[in-house]
């Protein structure tokens, strides 16, 4: 592949002449903001100054990043967040000016993300369309440090107090139903709010076949890509994290690294909007029809992690299909009722989630837990769990594992 | 006395950009310090004897000093020039032309004191204060209050900007806001979205945002009205000043108190952000993300992000802090032997060690130590600090 033609074809992405590229903003941002913002718009047009674009662009970055970082992040204005993804996109441009090397492209697909991540769409979601021509020009293998040819990896890692394979009680286990009718779901499952694990309901999805979510899959398609990891055993933690990183960077250290790095989880981060490629590789249940939104208003949440990840007993406030495309998954629920069994967090930020170790409980500190009902269940590839919305979930994988988990109402 | 300036100059505010185009690219950050060219254009050196204003009474010993204060905004600075013709200058970007700007604001003429923001300009005059907004089609009178100072309450000749009788005055909507007399408050510092106020009596007031510890009160709630910090009650403040999410104060003894959002190392306890940074830079190539192993028992990988409650700094070899001030990632201290100590965000070269690299723990500013001069004011702006210097007198 000629390298030469990456300035062409991002180049050709832009609105052709300065005049045709708009920056409109509301009062909301600052005259002074707008003045730099043209500045890089003007840099961007003069062939001298491609480059020089990039100084002004990580100043409209950095400044619409503490704008967005004032105030509670759901009352953030979108227009500072439209700046953000404008100072993104001149960073990119500026970056793929002349003959960028790997490394660079590497840097302005990241950056693309985080334009992604954080900002808003603009210019018809030009920073989507860019990562889409810029992954064609990163070299495969050149920045992943491990490849195997395995086409699936079974890695040993130095295990610490890892918890055993557990043994379901089978008067408590979830029942299990082969692709039911929409009205015996509803009337057997979704009105009365009982958990059931739905059989044969994602046997086509083309992430269980032909487009089969490998290690080596999932880096060819999202590999370059940066995406939010959570480190720490649980979220509850005092010591956990988060940090981004590109998803080969993730899959090096926390799938086929040795454990040194410690526990790390892509987990709950809207991927499939990320990657369209992945959404293709996935269906909405069926069943969501069920429920009141459009298929818009369903959240769709990637979790994908090694062994041993674990989601503390919590709950959430909607509706859940959680499907289990690679790996095995235990999984305890409790009924909304339990709850002051339960021991819930009494912070406003944490009183979703229990304080018990629902493996390894304190009864001295919670003795009211071991009072709960429960049921539990091993998920497994092609299983789609139906978590009733406020039921308790804990969720500890047995194995490398992937989930999609679409919240609904 | 000679003002400095260094860190974010994106619109020619410390020193204007050459202008040639091809060379305008290095100039939008100042790494180290460079003296304020005419400070004001209006600036009439020799002015020496001219009668001294009330914004340093304590000062009357020497004529020179303060004749000019320096305040900023993100992408501005207005030199307020106190004596003679009592008035701002400011530099930086023309919002209706997009052009550099360098001179004295009309409307200014006659005035105290000023705050700027990225939106308006208030000045204070003796019997009103006044609020321009920058409007891109020029400036345009936002809000104007009557000062009365005959209300017995705040008559204080201590007693700073913003704070007028009765209240205080905001950089936005409402622009006057009440406060309470019993407060006695005699300095008020306005951060991004919180406030930090000191009492006649030393005892330190926090209100507003508190999303990132910036209140002080061991949470992360916001306050809507004045809150004593209890965590410094019995400990007499005389200095506060207040960044985008953090805050600091200076005890009587000369200690230095901060408290907030420690993301760019701004508090000086050890910061992920800064660490992971500093390890980037050593391991060049491949562009890639460094991952940090973590060394057991190594206690340098206690990483602090949020402070919510006050912390003793410790500037290393100072026994003494006279005077803070606080950028919106960045945190600048003069000591009282008159050195300049900076830590925080330096992406900007905001701290002045001639660098882009933050820190998290204060480093002295060695252009002025070995400069021989003593530093004895400090004000920053979001991303730049501005210093005022004299030649350091011998001992005798």
């Amino acid at each position: 592949m000629n390298m030469d033609y990456v300035w062409g074809d991002v180049r050709a992405l832009l609105p052709v002449t300065e005049t045709e590229f708009p920056l409109l903003f509301s009062e909301m941002v600052e005259p002074s903001t707008l003045t730099i913002l043209e500045l890089a718009r003007k840099e961007l047009y003069s062939e001298l100054e491609s480059s020089a674009c990039a100084d002004s662009a990580q100043v409209i970055i950095d400044y619409s990043w503490e704008k967005i970082n004032t105030g509670t992040w759901r009352d953030v204005e979108k227009e500072w967040r439209r700046v953000y993804s404008y100072g993104c996109l001149f960073k990119v441009v500026g970056m793929c000016h002349g003959d960028p090397s790997q490394a660079k492209i590497q840097e302005a697909i990241r950056t693309c993300d985080m334009g992604l991540l954080m900002g808003a769409s603009i210019l018809d979601n030009i920073l989507q369309r860019l990562v889409g021509v810029l992954k064609n020009k990163v070299k495969q293998g050149v920045l992943s440090k491990v490849d195997s040819d395995q086409p699936y990896p079974k890695v040993k890692k130095l295990k610490k107090n890892c918890l055993p394979e557990p043994i379901i009680n089978t008067k408590l286990s979830v029942p299990r139903v082969h692709r039911p009718a929409l009205e015996s779901f509803r009337l057997g499952f979704l009105l009365p709010e009982k958990p059931v694990i739905l059989e044969g309901v994602i046997d086509h999805w083309p992430a269980l076949r032909e487009h089969h979510w490998s290690i080596d899959y999932l880096r060819a398609v999202a590999g370059c890509r940066t995406v939010p990891v959570e480190l720490g055993s649980r979220y509850t933690d005092e010591d956990w994290s988060q940090k981004l990183l590109t998803v080969n960077e993730f899959i090096d250290h926390y799938i086929m690294g040795k454990g040194v790095d410690g526990m790390g989880y892509l987990a709950q981060h809207q991927l499939f909007d990320q990657v369209p490629e992945l959404k293709e590789d996935i269906r909405i249940p069926d069943y969501c029809c069920l429920g009141e939104g459009d298929d818009d208003d369903i959240m769709i949440n990637a979790w994908f992690g090694p062994e041993q990840t674990v989601s503390p007993l919590h709950q959430d406030p909607q509706q859940n299909f959680l499907a289990q495309v690679i790996g095995r998954k235990y999984i305890r629920l409790y009924n909304p009722e339990e709850t002051e069994n339960l021991y819930p967090h009494q912070s406003h930020l944490l009183s979703n989630t229990s304080q018990v170790d629902v493996e390894n409980p304190d009864v001295v500190q919670f003795p009211d837990f071991l009072k709960a009902s429960y049921q539990e269940c091993v998920l497994q590839p092609g299983d789609i769990l139906f978590i009733p919305k406020q039921h308790w979930h804990y969720i500890r994988s047995l194995e490398l594992s992937f989930s999609v988990s679409f919240w609904w109402s | 006395m000679s003002w400095f300036g260094f860190g974010f100059n994106g619109f020619g505010q410390i020193c204007l950009k050459p202008k040639d185009e091809c060379d305008k690219r290095g100039n939008t950050k100042v790494l180290t310090p460079v003296p304020l060219q005419n400070v004001c254009s209006c600036d009439s050196s020799g002015n020496d004897d001219v009668d001294k204003t009330t914004l340093n009474p304590k000062d009357n010993s020497e004529k020179t000093r303060q004749e000019i204060k320096v305040v900023a905004s993100w992408s501005r600075r207005a030199s307020i020039h106190i004596n003679g013709d009592r008035c701002v200058c400011v530099s930086g970007v023309d919002s209706a032309s997009g052009e550099e700007c360098f001179g004295p604001i009309p409307e200014s003429e006659g005035c105290e004191d000023a705050v700027i923001s990225e939106r308006c300009l208030i000045l204070r005059f003796p019997d009103r204060v006044e609020c321009w907004s920058w409007k891109r089609t020029g400036k345009a009178l936002a809000w104007s209050g009557v000062q009365d100072r005959t209300t017995p309450t705040n008559t204080s000749p201590d007693v700073t900007f913003p704070l007028v009788p009765g209240g205080y005055v905001a950089t936005q909507i409402p622009f006057f806001r009440p406060l309470s007399p019993r407060l006695h408050a005699v300095s008020l510092i306005l951060g991004t979205e919180h406030a930090v106020l000191l009492t006649a009596s030393g005892t330190i007031y926090t209100w507003g945002s508190g999303s990132h510890g910036q209140l002080g009160h061991g949470s992360l709630t916001s306050e809507d009205e004045p809150r004593a910090l209890e965590a410094l009650w019995g400990v007499p403040m005389k200095y506060v000043a207040a960044g985008g999410w953090h805050s600091a104060c200076i005890s009587a003894g000369g200690d230095l108190y901060m408290w907030g959002w420690n993301e760019s190392g701004q508090i000086g306890l050890p910061s992920k952000g800064v660490n992971e940074e500093s390890q980037k830079v050593e391991s060049p190539g491949r562009g890639m993300l460094t991952i940090s192993k973590k060394e057991d028992g190594d206690s340098s990988n206690v990483f602090i992000s949020i402070q919510a409650f006050p912390a003793l700094v410790d500037v290393p070899e100072v026994s003494e802090i006279s005077k803070v001030s606080c950028g919106s990632r960045h945190t600048v201290v003069i000591t009282s032997t008159g050195d300049l100590y900076t830590w925080g965000w330096g992406q900007y070269g905001q701290l002045g060690h001639g660098s882009e690299c933050s820190s998290d723990e204060p480093k002295i500013v060695e252009y002025f130590s070995s400069g021989g001069m003593t530093v004895e004011d400090v004000v920053c702006g979001l991303w730049n600090t501005f210093v005022c210097a004299v030649p350091r007198k011998c001992s005798p």
